[in-house]
């Protein structure tokens, strides 16, 4: 097995470049003056793609019977059907209808540009952590004004701590309850940002893994190099496993920030 | 010897327990009253996901 453990000699070196490899770099430009990282880009490309697909939808969707035709009109008025319903009917009760553009276009934009990700060598836009910070400071931002247009400036920040609550132990609450809002910024786009982290990169381990048991092939074909050979077929069905995991969790991110945002929402804009 | 895996080791001992608990009370409560499984599993999902995303904190920090 010497041809093996030369292999594997290599792994460690083929590990770094790897995690290297996830680390955001300059696609267009310079980063010290002006320039887009190769996420950044990609996240425009998933957002000119939400564009497109808006526009088609707009052209095609209007029919004379107000009955939908086609698959393309069908299936993105199902995803609109299923934001409509699930998220914004089933978490904000009244109000709905004036946050539902924007707790639709979060979770389009998300999905999209989690789904951009997947295929090969075109980057997630939510890889990178700066993307997803700007996601969760957008959210954060709408739901603390969604609070203030309802109550106020100072109504909203007296409404952190609960009602009914004696004098001295309203402040802690306030304290705590303060902190646990601020901390919605740090828990929105951390969550995104490791999901799709963690993600891509076990799919390039087990990727380095095809590869590995495949070099003794490659160096000379033998019964024994055949052999090896078929642990790789396995780690490559592991990988299609994980790629269709990827699949749904890139759909159930964006489910789970978008509800979230919407359930803040809520607690912002709620009477007591 | 990197203590960082065996800090996420140790992190997944409570992830897993989380996800498998929560599993273990849909199955049963699915089984008991079948009218609610799909706002069952949407609680499940939510769930995984709140879990998952502590457990990958672990991973990325123990990667980096």
């Amino acid at each position: 097995m010497d041809a093996l453990s030369t292999a594997f000699e290599e792994v460690s070196e083929a590990m770094t470049e790897l995690i290297d490899s996830f680390y955001p770099r300059a696609a267009v430009g310079d980063l010290d003056t002006v320039g887009l990282t190769s996420n950044l880009l990609w996240y425009l490309i998933a957002g000119a793609a939400l564009i497109a697909l808006g526009l088609a939808f707009k052209k095609r969707a209007p029919s004379k019977d107000h009955v939908p035709h086609g698959v393309f009109v069908n299936g993105m008025e199902y995803l609109v059907d299923f934001i409509r319903n699930d998220i914004c009917r089933g978490t904000l009760g009244d109000t709905w209808k004036t946050h539902f553009p924007f707790l639709a276009t979060l979770f389009l934009m998300v999905f999209l540009c989690n789904l951009v990700g997947l295929l090969p060598t075109w980057k997630a836009g939510s890889g990178s952590m700066g993307l997803t910070l700007g996601i969760a400071v957008m959210s954060f931002i709408y739901f603390v004004g969604a609070g203030v247009r309802a109550r106020g400036g100072w109504g909203y920040i007296k409404s952190l701590s609960p009602q009914g609550v004696i004098f001295p132990i309203n402040i802690v609450v306030w304290v705590i309850e303060a902190f646990s809002t601020l901390l919605r910024l740090a828990t929105l786009s951390v969550r995104l940002f490791c999901n799709m982290f963690a993600g891509h990169m076990v799919m390039g381990v087990f990727a380095l893994m095809c590869t590995i048991f495949v070099r003794p092939l490659i160096a000379g074909i033998t019964a024994e190099a055949l052999g090896v050979a078929g642990m790789s077929l396995l780690w490559m069905l592991l990988l299609v496993l994980i790629y269709a995991v990827e699949l749904m969790v890139a759909f159930i991110q964006a489910y789970v920030l978008t509800l979230l945002s919407a359930v803040y929402v809520q607690l912002a804009e709620a009477e007591h | 010897m990197d203590l960082k895996i065996f800090g996420y080791a140790l992190c997944l001992i409570g992830a897993v327990a989380g996800i498998c608990l929560t599993a273990r009370s849909v199955a049963t409560n699915m089984a008991r009253q079948p009218e609610v499984q799909g706002r069952l599993f949407t609680v499940f999902i939510l769930a995984a996901a709140f879990i998952e995303s502590l457990c990958l904190i672990g991973f990325v920090v123990a990667i980096m």
